[in-house]
């Protein structure tokens, strides 16, 4: 049996926390600024009550993403992929490298404007998620090259 | 299988007609059976009957401009199917199918023998009349540009050249010797399934309907009013009736490529497991059926079946025994896995807490072979895994788990939304069934592939 707290979690690059930083100002500022419009129907009180509303929710938000982030971790193990992530539900999913299909890299626009990408592993089973975001786009790719060496030497048939 | 049509072809056929006078590997090009596309057009022509039958019942006098258009509709669909049965050719090559197809865009796809997960006989109302049958490829990834798909060709011929790929795809996986007589493993008794049928989901909604449907005519004394209520009826009849006729007369039996599996009263399907092929297996108890001491098994193949044409069908999982007693289970369980363990070992007390419905059903167990689990709040479902196939394992604790030091565990197979979840175990327990799963399920695989490297996908 192996000892899961002898696990050595690498961790997403830093700026992930800003990538969603971003992501949550580009939800709550157009919320805000509809909301501010949207009572002003009412009365300019309503508008601006409301814009606070959902300017602290994001704030609140805000003060969430950095567990969120710092919950995210990935381990390389001799025969198998581990990923945990996640504060209020907490996950952890393990991939043998055999069961490997394909394994995308995907970076949106904002993620490479901060040079990241998202990795995310395939088996042939639909549930088993296991992505790991905010990786350095150059770490990423070298992490794909690696676990596909290693799915191709550990490949099983289905 | 050195002689796949030990008959031989009459002489004035062409090998270019439905009937492949040679089947052997020789790279010869095959057509389907002329009359497939008339089998293809089949739905449009039902509901072109159905159409006609309503206006004439309607009106009495149908309106002649809509049966003209009806009738061209037609014709262009036969057209359409005449040609894309004159461009559609078949081979079989180097342990490769290979289907070309199309007279604009041109498609022609390979299916590696070897990889193929089932093959199945289909045969619709309209192609039973016709003596012609379907044949199904199934091909792992559950993508149905995929899978191969011959339609149609003579019943004789499908059943064989379904023999015929099968000796090609699995010739070294067969473990139970050639000449053994199969032997039939369980049958479902026709008026059981009608019960169990009326007894599911739909069967109660069936119920409710006709009960609303006659309160409303007692009510308010017109038939009339029970117009809006014509369309719900249908759809509950058609879902009871499509259930009814794809599960009536399941036979299954164990031969010698695999486990034959046979049902339908009006289209018929036949399809073959190949052994070590199943990613998982689950025995389903409703809550009125365990009155009766009824269950259901069902399996999961990796690979989906083509189904175009009938899609909501393929939501459902094959069952080998749509409604059977637990003994019944029992045995077909064996026989698919020697030596299973069963949950028997229950969640701790406190996940009532957290599980006030499904407490009950939790538990687990498992050696180094299998894990079952049994999860569900009215209706129980057991599901066993074997470890060879785990793809993937998770572990999750939500807010309420860890307050209570409870986890989940979830072993994925292939497929979507295959998976046996060990449900509110103690956190302790969790953390050591996801530190030992690995290791076992990498034993289970790499026993897997020692004895037979059967090239599988």
């Amino acid at each position: 049996m192996t000892d899961l707290s002898e696990v050595r979690w690498l961790r997403p690059s830093r700026l992930l926390l800003r990538v969603r930083r971003i992501e949550v100002a580009c939800v709550t500022v157009p919320l805000a600024i509809a909301g501010v419009l949207a009572g002003r129907v009412v009365s300019a009180a309503t508008g601006i009550g409301i814009a606070v509303a959902v300017v602290l929710a994001g704030l609140l938000a805000e003060r969430f993403l950095a567990r969120r982030v710092t919950a995210w971790g990935y381990a390389e193990r001799e025969d198998d992929l581990m990923v945990r992530r996640g504060v209020l539900i907490r996950r952890l999913s393990v991939i043998p490298y055999g069961r490997m299909q394909f394994i995308d890299v995907t970076a949106g626009p904002l993620e490479r404007s901060l040079g990241l990408a998202t990795l995310r592993m395939h088996t042939a089973a639909a549930a088993s998620d296991a992505r790991i975001p905010g990786l350095e786009s150059a770490a990423a790719a070298a992490l794909r090259d690696q676990l596909a060496a290693l799915g191709e030497a550990q490949a099983a048939g289905l | 299988m050195t002689t796949p049509f030990p008959n031989g072809a009459p002489a004035d056929d062409t090998s270019l007609r439905g009937r492949p006078a040679q089947l052997a590997e020789d790279g010869t090009w095959h057509r389907l059976h002329p009359l497939s596309p008339l089998v293809r057009a089949g739905r449009q022509f039902m509901s072109l009957a159905i159409v006609l039958v309503g206006i004439a019942a309607l009106n009495q006098r149908p309106a002649r401009g809509e049966i003209v258009t009806d009738l061209a509709v037609l014709g262009v669909v036969l057209v359409a199917g005449f040609i894309s049965w004159l461009v559609t050719r078949w081979q079989i090559a180097g342990g490769v199918l290979r289907v070309d197809t199309g007279l604009i865009r041109r498609d022609s796809r390979r299916i590696p023998l070897s990889q193929v997960q089932a093959v199945d006989v289909v045969q619709s109302g309209l192609a039973r009349i016709l003596g012609l049958a379907e044949l199904q490829l199934r091909v792992a990834g559950g993508d149905s540009s995929r899978s191969g798909r011959l339609a149609c060709l003579r019943r004789a011929d499908a059943e064989e050249l379904r023999l015929h790929l099968l000796a090609l795809a699995g010739a070294r996986v067969l473990a139970v010797p050639a000449g053994k007589p199969s032997r039939q493993l369980f049958r479902v008794r026709p008026r059981r399934l009608l019960g169990a049928v009326l007894l599911t989901r739909s069967g109660a909604t069936a119920l409710v309907v006709a009960v609303a449907t006659g309160l409303t005519v007692q009510l308010s004394g017109s038939p009339q009013t029970v117009a809006p209520f014509v369309p719900v009826v249908l759809g509950v009849v058609l879902a009871l009736w499509r259930q009814f006729n794809g599960e009536y007369g399941t036979t299954v039996v164990a031969a010698q490529d695999g486990i034959g599996l046979r049902s339908g009263l009006i289209q018929t399907t036949a399809e073959t497991i190949r052994p070590g092929r199943i990613q998982a297996v689950r025995l389903v108890e409703p809550l009125i059926w365990r009155a009766f001491g009824w269950c259901r098994l069902e399996v999961d193949v990796a690979g989906s079946r083509e189904r175009r044409e009938n899609s909501s069908e393929g939501r459902r999982q094959r069952a080998l025994i749509p409604v059977g007693s637990r003994a019944e289970a029992d045995g077909m369980l064996a026989e698919l896995m020697p030596g299973h363990p069963l949950p028997s070992r229950p969640a701790p007390s406190r996940a009532r807490w957290k599980a006030p419905l499904s407490y009950h059903f939790l538990a687990w167990d498992g050696d180094d072979r299998f894990v079952v689990a049994s999860r569900g709040r009215v209706c129980r479902q057991t599901t066993w895994v074997p470890l060879q196939k785990v793809q993937s394992i998770r572990w999750a604790q939500g807010p309420l788990q860890r307050r209570l030091s409870l986890a989940t565990v979830h072993l994925d197979a292939a497929g979507k939304r295959v998976s046996a979840s060990i449900q509110d175990r103690d956190s302790a327990e969790a953390l050591e069934i996801l530190g030992a799963l690995p290791d076992l399920a990498r034993a289970a695989r790499s026993q897997a592939a020692q004895p037979a490297a059967d090239g599988s996908a």
